[in-house]
């Protein structure tokens, strides 16, 4: 039963990790950019997926004009991209040039008879039903939709991720190894030396008590022979 | 702007708790080390002796001063990152 509730657990977290890794980390799709547009959008219950009010691009955290980048998939399926500020914090893109994105998706746009293809850098998802769109971050020409993009950015900061969760359990080995078990040590040498002490004072208390006894009973009446 | 601002000062921060944990670990692993090089019958003398003069050469060598990464290389990011997306 706990281990079924220790392995549920584990698995909850670690798709947690993945989601928010997924979530965030860069994602490029090459795709033919159709169309781009400011609109007025109304952010509510989810704000979680919009830029923070505070950023150059968000006046007001209801309501706010935001650029979207509209983009067909090479499979005929079609994208929609916001192009936010996404500020200082987090997510750590420190993008600030969202005009300057814009004018290049712009710049970009083709149809299908010209087709010009172009790989959007984004993170996010794209959920109608939350009305969350990703947030793209670059935009490039690329030869063809069949170019191979390796994600060099994932793998880099995953790299340093597992580095860093190595190195934490390295350090906190070392801890325990060093400091730690040797004051547990000196924790249980402490009580068992307070043990012997008290064992000794009981065998001490107990003479005593026996004594006590053995004079208590020299007063009895002896068995008359 | 006040944005950034705090975000300097949170990151600092941050990085002072992790060059802390980085440092007294290494100078535990470096500790560990000579006792074991000590004990190996490498060192001669007083144990803590040796031990101390090893720590105190540790203490301004080239390794330690490596731990100063920790500040330079989120910083060196954040700005190649800055770099990269937006010019």
């Amino acid at each position: 039963m706990w281990r079924k509730v220790k392995w549920g657990l584990r698995i909850a977290v670690l798709l947690v990790v993945a989601a928010f890794l997924h979530y965030t980390l860069p994602q490029r799709d090459i795709v033919l950019i159709t169309g781009t547009y400011n609109r007025l959008t109304t952010v509510g219950a989810n704000w979680l997926f919009y830029a923070t009010p505070d950023v150059g691009t968000a006046e007001s955290s209801t309501t706010r004009d935001i650029r979207f980048i509209e983009a067909v998939r090479p499979n005929g399926k079609v994208s929609v991209y916001r192009n936010e500020d996404t500020g200082w914090i987090w997510p750590p893109y420190f993008k600030y040039d969202s005009s300057n994105l814009q004018a290049e998706a712009g710049n970009l746009k083709s149809t299908t008879a010209t087709p010009q293809w172009v790989a959007v850098t984004h993170y996010g998802w794209r959920l109608p039903f939350l009305s969350i769109y990703p947030n793209a971050v670059k935009v490039k020409a690329v030869a063809g939709p069949d170019v191979t993009l390796i994600p060099w950015v994932s793998i880099i900061v995953l790299l340093a991720l597992a580095f860093g969760l190595f190195m934490l359990r390295r350090m906190w080995l070392q801890l325990r190894e060093r400091m730690i078990d040797p004051a547990l040590e000196d924790v249980n040498n402490a009580l068992d030396a307070a043990d012997a002490r008290a064992d000794a004072a009981m065998r001490q208390a107990r003479g005593v008590w026996r004594r006590l006894i053995d004079w208590l009973g020299s007063w009895r009446s002896k068995p008359r022979p | 702007m006040i944005g950034l601002v705090y975000r300097v000062g949170f990151g600092f921060i941050g990085l002072s708790v992790v060059y802390l944990l980085v440092s007294v670990y290494a100078r535990s692993v470096q500790r560990e080390k000579l006792e074991k090089r000590f004990e190996s019958g490498d060192g001669e003398g007083d144990r803590d002796a040796y031990i101390e003069a090893g720590m105190k050469a540790w203490q301004h060598g080239l390794r330690r001063r490596l731990i100063w990464l920790v500040y330079i290389i989120p910083t060196v990011v954040v700005g190649v990152i800055i770099y990269v997306v937006n010019y």
